[in-house]
């Protein structure tokens, strides 16, 4: 199971980049969205693999999951969504200004 | 327990919270923005002048390392008096402006700016450090676009996108950390680091290099500044200005673990991010002249030199000594001080250019090229004098982007202020006060270079706190984690 | 008056005049004068002690942790300077009064003069090393000043411009050098550093920290090949060139290298190196100045001629040869200050300076006429004026020196220099005053007033003097000087005449002869001269500076191009590089944790997820299909985590997942649909390789993290501990978010509701912009945009979902949910209703504030938490207690659930002051 969760991180963060390497925005923000599937799944793996042992006190339990990682990815998963978020507005703001959607910014020197 | 160290957070953060609420008046909205500044200014003094020994709090009350805990220490002190004195000068500015009439939220976008800084600069623990980061950068980008545009816009999706690669990879390095360790407080990792077993340093010595990217993300050193001229020249001027400190926050960071979590006595890492860290400074301040010299108008010149400004602080940094982080301090304080007069003079120079501007300009330029009498040459002497075990690089570095410096400087300068046309005044009657603010950065600057000598004795003691972090560990009362 | 007064006098008369601009240029020269008039006097009532041999110094600590403070000091060098500074300046004052236009801004030539003044009198009165750097550099800022201040003349703006190049890269070099000395000396105490000769020859960094400050002293005073700058500067109004290149600016090199003769001279270094550069320097200025037709450029060239002179008497190292060099500095200053004065008015007379057009001014300017005649005549060595006496004095030592042991050389060059110093003094005066007139202009002119002329006339009339009357008008103070500057006791014997057996008379004879044939055959000469060609400094300097200026703007453009694929590449790449070495560098063996064993569904869903991944990636060009496969991927991953014990999570990815989807959705309706096809397949082979490499990397850390237990006990053990006892909530995750680690929270509402705030002020801001690219507008009467099933359905789960959202809040205590989760659920039913029913009707049934939600969210977080102060506890304390409700049974309420609600409302808030904003848009633009 740890191999399998290592390469499916491997795979969406090896995604999230090639698609963030792309010209357009569209492909960027996609490429960072799953870069951050990723990172979520590396902080989870962060906690190590505990199958049934869900961090809810019982009187019962076998024993629990580290709840830490977990926390820290609910965290994560909101600020992410928050910055993507605003990428998104920005890319259509800068679409709809420029009448292109490349990220590239061309000569970056403006006009003096 | 005194809740004054807290206070640096919350206030922006209820102000914030309340003109939202209220959605007041843009005049309103002035008087918080302003009321809370000055009160910040005043907290950053107070709690400077008890943090000769470091100040912790704990927030919910639970014991450190198990909830998150501030620290106050003379560094955070130097950091949150410096930010709040920015601000103030910035929001001086923005208000002789008009610069908040072109865009909506902005006070509210500055006090969250605010709030992220204090708490990045206040944060004993490195996960709460990465929340303080991201709401700084979220404010910033706010700011940033603040006004729109499309330049400006397209600049904000790299600025943007860059740091959410930095985010990212903060979030794994944190990850490695807490999974090697088990900690996350700061002040725990530092006490537990050295006991790590000499045969697994590897996974700790890739989060250590790991943070040190992404604090060179925030503090754009060589390769990882792209993000910083065009972000810097494109947002509004007033923006750039507060920005100044914005890459000091990864210069803060990088002292702050370099000297608490991974110093360089740390066996299992060593001089490992001192010895990445030095050609990589050196790279960053030869970009950053090099650009200085290359640019053709003034924001980007301005961007340049901060990049430039920024290799020196690096590099002061990078020897991680007592000597060289105190005189690294010093220049901290004064290349954003003479960062911010620079942007917040190009903001009135397309508009008006008479004797007092250039005089301005002069000043600013003194300052920021290290030319004396101002700040920037006691500056550049303190990191030189620090840095001479590494005398013929370090001092070639810096004595040639000096003068790279000093001749983008005047040919611009020269061009705006002796060449060119003066403009219509218009702005000397809609705005008689806009050259205020950055005559108050100059007047600092001036107040830096007269008092460097109390200063230096601050920094000093500073950086003595830094290489000594007992005091720091002992404040933050670390518990076992069984009880 | 105490130095540090003294030194600050000239500041405070930058000050004054600056702002007495106002009252006139009379005014301002009186304030100005007065200040300068009162530091000559002051420097003055030292004399006394000075000339009996005290050094007065002056301290106060400034930067004691480096070693710059402000230490003054004033000996026998410092006074002469101090005395030309001023005394010239306050003449040069006079003068610029009656010379400048009354169209010159005045007031701010005065106050550049008086800045000038007070940098150049704080450097010969340092008596710490870092304090002359800061005046050393003041100079060169101040002097760009004052030479670009006709700033309406490009020459004047380049002439400024190279001036402070090379200066102040000379300055630069000598920051460098000066801190080396420091260190070897052990102190930058001017004082104690004279005293330290041996330590200091001994030490291996004498010879860098002699070149870097030579590197200094050469450029300022613009000896050989630096002395280009120099006529550059003649761009500069006359009154600032008669200041800078007679007494001060120019001198300021030479007060250096007198200053630290003690501990830098006498070496082989210190001669091969100073004695040479002043000797070319002097005959190879003292033959381009030949050859200038421009009064102004005449005595440039000559001042750099002299200005070697003075550098190669310095490097001689002896006593009689620093006696003759001070003595030289008297002179110069004299007979150069009145000759660039006597320039400054023919160029106000006749309107030129062009020599070739000149002459014949002796008869309608005859005053002009006997001043110049003085000045130039001492300039060319003739006796019994000054000037004479003090080449003399050359002549001789320079007839006694071997250079690597051979004799005649140097004897041969001074010579040389002589005669081509009185050659073009010659034609200075023949050419300018004599003969007739070549000007055809209507300009008749005649001598100027009292105004002009008295500067120029007193310096005159102090040549003649100290011709005269060498012993006993300038012996005393050139003693004292050369005292200062050997160390010892030296004694000058200045006499006209020296014996018949002094070499000096037969080099001064036939350097007259010399020049006098130079006079005679200047035709010839120049039309020789004019036939070869020659490197001009100012268009290889200006190549040089542009070159570069273009090299710098072609890296930077090429470095900063605004690629962000490139500066992610480039990124990505580096910290690939950069955690191989941490990690190939540290220490590592393999993970012994057990490992899971895989059920078929969780494999099955893997291989879902692998393939999607892979499909998004491969078919990203459309954009619609490779969302909705990161849709599928977000969807498998909330099923992930489900599994692997952590359904908050699930609840989390999966309501932020639809937002997100929902999000990107309407994004697409404003981008394109597809993506170009624009990459090469290189360019597609190297993004592939560095995301695999990416790839590889990460899931290698994942692995090694995964198959390893901590290394110390994890924090987290208190937090399930604690959970119910401390938090009062079985849900360890909830209990974090909201208490232990309540604060991180607390941050991340913040950001989610900046979030919105910004994307409402971008919305707002678009909204007024014009656009460039409207999008597709959807026709609002196509088809059935809102089918009523969909409509109907909608409705009905916005209860539902209300429902579910407030069941979540409350059970996420201490069973998965929270306020977080509840927030977005509640904003996905209202979501819903803008899908379904379109923007307006939703709109016009939801007026709602969604800023005040946000506002009163980060608010009530911060109140929960502030209420924790009034039980003098830290912020986000929290408290609980169980409470009876009736029908519902035990309820607990915790002051935790109070900052839930918080979150709870931000989020919404957030969420739907986004979308709204998107919404908004999507109309505007229709």
């Amino acid at each position: 199971m740890e191999l399998l969760v290592a390469i499916a991180i491997g795979a969406l963060t090896a995604s999230g980049v090639y698609l963030m390497l792309r010209q357009r925005s569209f492909p960027v923000i996609l490429g960072l969205s799953l870069l951050s599937y990723a990172v979520n799944l590396f902080i989870f793996a962060a906690g190590r693999l505990a199958p049934e042992l869900p961090p809810i006190i019982t009187k019962t339990a076998a024993g629990y999951t580290d709840p830490l990682p977990q926390a820290l990815v609910l965290t994560a998963i909101v600020i992410s969504f928050g910055m993507t978020a605003v990428l998104v507005i920005m890319a259509i703001g800068a679409f709809l200004t420029s009448g292109d959607d490349r990220v590239s910014t061309g000569d970056a020197e403006e006009e003096a | 327990m005194s809740h004054l160290i807290i206070a640096p957070i919350l206030l922006p953060a209820v102000l914030a919270g309340v003109m939202v609420l209220l959605r007041g008046s843009l005049a309103v909205q002035r008087a918080l923005s302003l009321l809370g500044t000055l009160a910040l200014c005043a907290i950053a003094v107070r709690i400077a002048q008890e943090a000769g020994t470091p100040q912790a709090y704990f927030l919910g009350n639970w014991p450190a390392p198990f909830g998150i805990a501030l620290l106050a220490d003379r560094l955070s002190a130097l950091m949150l008096m410096l930010t709040s004195g920015l601000a103030l000068v910035v929001l001086i500015h923005v208000l002789s402006t008009d610069w908040d009439r072109r865009g909506k939220h902005f006070h509210t976008l500055f006090l969250f700016q605010l709030m992220g800084l204090n708490g990045a600069f206040l944060t004993a623990d490195a996960f709460n450090l990465f929340v303080f980061f991201e709401v700084l950068l979220i404010a910033s980008y706010g700011l940033m676009v603040h006004g729109g545009g499309r330049e400006r816009l397209r600049a904000g999706v790299q600025y943007v996108a860059f740091n959410l690669l930095g985010s990212s990879l903060f979030l794994i390095a944190l990850a490695t950390i807490y999974s090697t360790t088990g900690t996350l407080n700061m002040a725990d990792l530092a006490a537990k680091l050295p006991d790590l077993p000499a045969d697994n340093t590897a996974l700790v010595r890739v989060a250590a290099v790991l943070l040190m990217v992404v604090f060179a993300v925030k503090a754009a050193m060589v390769p990882l500044q792209f993000w910083l001229p065009a972000t810097y020249a494109n947002a509004p001027a007033p923006v750039a200005a507060l920005f100044a400190v914005m890459t000091k926050v990864g210069a803060y960071a990088l002292i702050r673990f370099g000297t608490l979590v991974f110093p360089t006595d740390l066996p299992a890492t060593g001089t490992l991010i001192q010895s990445l860290m030095q050609p990589a400074a050196l790279a960053t301040m030869a970009v950053g002249a090099i650009g200085v010299l290359g640019s053709r108008d003034l924001p980007r010149l301005v961007a340049f030199s901060a990049l430039g400004s920024m290799g020196t602080l690096l590099l002061a940094i990078a020897a991680f000594t007592p000597a060289a982080t105190a005189a690294g301090l010093y220049y901290l304080v004064h290349s954003t001080l003479a960062m911010a007069a620079l942007f917040l003079i190009s903001d009135i120079t397309p508009h008006r250019r008479d004797g007092l501007i250039a005089a301005l300009y002069m000043a600013a330029a003194v300052a920021m090229a290290g030319m004396p009498p101002l700040s920037g040459f006691v500056g550049k002497l303190l990191v030189m004098d620090a840095l001479r075990d590494n005398a013929p690089v370090a001092w070639s570095f810096i004595l040639l982007s000096s003068l790279l410096t000093i001749l983008g400087l005047a040919r611009l300068g020269s061009g705006l202020f002796w060449k060119a046309e003066e403009p219509e005044r218009a702005l000397s009657r809609t705005a008689p006060f806009a050259p205020l603010a950055s005559a108050l950065c100059i007047a600092a600057l001036g107040a830096l270079t007269l008092g460097a000598g109390p200063v230096m004795a601050w920094a000093t003691q500073t950086a003595a706190g830094l290489y000594a972090p007992t005091a720091y560990i002992e404040a933050i009362q670390l518990q076992g984690v069984n009880q | 008056m105490t130095l540090a007064l003294i030194a600050a006098l000239p500041f405070l008369g930058a000050l004054i005049a600056a702002l007495s601009i106002p009252l006139g240029r009379s005014m301002t020269t009186l304030v100005a004068a007065a200040c300068t008039a009162t530091a000559l006097v002051a420097i003055l009532s030292y004399l006394p002690q000075i000339l009996s041999g005290q050094v007065i110094t002056w301290q106060l600590d400034w930067l004691p942790q480096l070693g710059l403070n402000a230490e003054f000091r004033l000996d026998g060098l410092s006074v002469l300077f101090a005395m030309l500074i001023l005394g010239i300046g306050l003449l040069i004052q006079l003068y610029a009064r009656f010379y400048l236009d009354p169209s010159d801004p005045f007031g701010r030539f005065m106050a550049f003069l008086m800045l000038f003044q007070g940098a150049m009198l704080g450097i010969v009165l340092s008596d710490n090393i870092l304090l002359l750097l800061v005046f050393w550099e003041m100079t060169s800022l101040s002097s760009f000043l004052l030479i670009g201040y006709w700033n309406h003349l490009a020459v004047g703006r380049q002439g400024a411009r190279m001036a402070l190049a090379v200066t102040g890269a000379g300055g630069l070099s000598m920051i460098a050098g000066m801190m080396i000395l420091g260190h070897v000396a052990g102190s930058y105490t001017l004082s104690d550093i004279l005293s330290q000769r041996e330590v200091i020859q001994a030490s291996p960094l004498y010879l860098p920290a002699l070149i870097l400050i030579l590197g200094g002293a050469f450029t300022k005073s613009a000896q050989f090949p630096f002395h280009f700058w120099l006529p550059h500067a003649m761009a500069a109004p006359t009154p600032v060139s008669a200041y800078l290149h007679s007494a001060t600016m120019v001198k300021a090199g030479l007060f250096l290298m007198a200053r630290l003769w003690p501990v830098l001279a006498g070496t082989e270094a210190w001669f091969l190196i100073v004695a040479t550069t002043g000797l070319i320097t002097m005959a190879f200025a003292a033959k381009v100045a030949l050859f200038k037709d421009d009064l102004k450029a005449i005595l440039a060239y000559s001042t750099v001629s002299h200005l070697g002179l003075i550098t190669f008497l310095l490097g001689l190292g002896t006593e009689q040869a620093a006696l003759a060099a001070v003595f030289h500095i008297i002179c110069h200053a004299t007979f150069k200050a009145a000759l660039f004065m006597v320039a400054g008015i023919v160029d106000h007379e006749a309107h030129t300076r062009d020599i070739r057009l000149l002459g014949g001014l002796r008869r309608v300017m005859p005053v002009t006429f006997i001043v110049a005649t003085l000045a130039t005549l001492s300039m060319a060595g003739v006796p019994p004026l000054n000037g004479f006496l003090s080449k003399e004095m050359m002549l001789e030592e320079a007839a006694h020196t071997a250079w690597l042991g051979n004799s005649w050389l140097i004897p041969a060059l001074a010579t040389i220099a002589a005669l081509l110093s009185v050659g073009y003094s010659l034609r200075f005066l023949a050419h300018g005053f004599l003969g007739q007139s070549r000007n055809d202009d209507t300009y008749s002119p005649h001598d100027p007033g009292f105004g002009l002329l008295a500067s120029p006339a007193l310096l005159a009339v102090l040549v003649v003097a100290i011709g005269l009357a060498p012993m006993p008008l300038a012996a005393w103070l050139v003693d004292s000087a050369a005292a200062a500057v050997t160390g010892g006791h030296p004694h000058a014997h200045i006499a006209l005449w020296h014996g018949l057996e002094s070499p000096a008379l037969y080099m001064s004879l036939l350097a007259f002869g010399g020049g006098f044939m130079i006079l005679g055959s200047y035709d010839r000469l120049r039309a020789m001269w004019d036939a070869f060609p020659r490197p001009e400094a100012k268009p290889i300097f200006d190549a040089g500076l542009n070159g570069m200026t273009a090299a710098a703007r072609a890296l930077t453009q090429g470095l900063h191009n605004g690629d962000l694929a490139r500066n992610f590449a480039v990124a990505i790449a580096a910290m690939l590089a950069l955690a191989l070495y941490a990690f190939a560098s540290g220490s590592h063996s393999a993970g012994t944790r057990a490992m899971a064993e895989v059920p078929f569904d969780a494999g099955s869903a893997w291989v879902v997820l692998t393939l999607a991944t892979l499909a998004a990636t491969v078919m990203h060009h459309r954009r619609l299909l490779s969302l909705l496969l990161v849709g599928i991927i977000g969807l498998i991953l909330s099923a992930g985590f489900a599994y692997l014990s952590a359904p908050d999570l699930a609840l989390t990815q999966i309501t932020v997942e639809v937002v997100t989807v929902v999000l990107m959705l309407l994004a697409l309706n404003f981008l394109p649909d597809t993506t170009p096809q624009e990459s090469t397949s290189l360019r597609k082979l190297r993004d592939a390789v560095l995301a695999g490499a990416a790839g590889l990397a990460v899931a290698a850390l994942a692995f090694a993290l995964l198959t390893r237990e901590a290394i110390f006990a994890p924090i987290s053990a208190f937090h399930l501990a604690q959970s119910k006892p401390g938090a009062g909530g079985t849900n360890a995750v909830n209990t974090i978010i909201v208490d232990f680690r309540g604060f991180d929270t607390y941050g991340e509402i913040i950001v989610l509701g900046i979030a919105a705030l910004l994307i409402y002020a971008l919305v707002e801001g678009l909204l007024i912009t014009k656009w460039r690219n409207e999008p597709d507008a959807a026709d609002p009467d196509a088809g059935d945009a809102h089918p009523v099933m969909l409509r109907v359905a909608t409705r009905l789960i916005l209860p539902i979902s209300m429902m579910v959202g407030v069941y979540l809040f409350l059970r996420g205590h201490n069973q998965p949910g929270g306020g977080f989760v509840a927030g977005l659920v509640f904003a996905i039913g209202l979501v819903m209703q803008y899908l379904a029913s379109g923007i307006e009707w939703a709109e016009a049934r939801q007026r709602f504030p969604f800023h005040g939600l946000i506002g009163a969210g980060v608010l009530i977080a911060s109140a929960t938490g502030l209420g924790s102060w009034a039980a003098g506890r830290p912020f986000l304390t929290s408290n609980y207690g169980y409470f009876h409700v009736p029908l519902v049974g035990e309820v607990e309420l915790a002051t935790a659930a109070l900052f839930d609600l918080g979150v709870f409302l931000c989020v919404l808030g957030a969420v739907m002051l986004a979308l709204n904003g998107i919404a908004r848009l999507a109309k505007g633009s229709s």
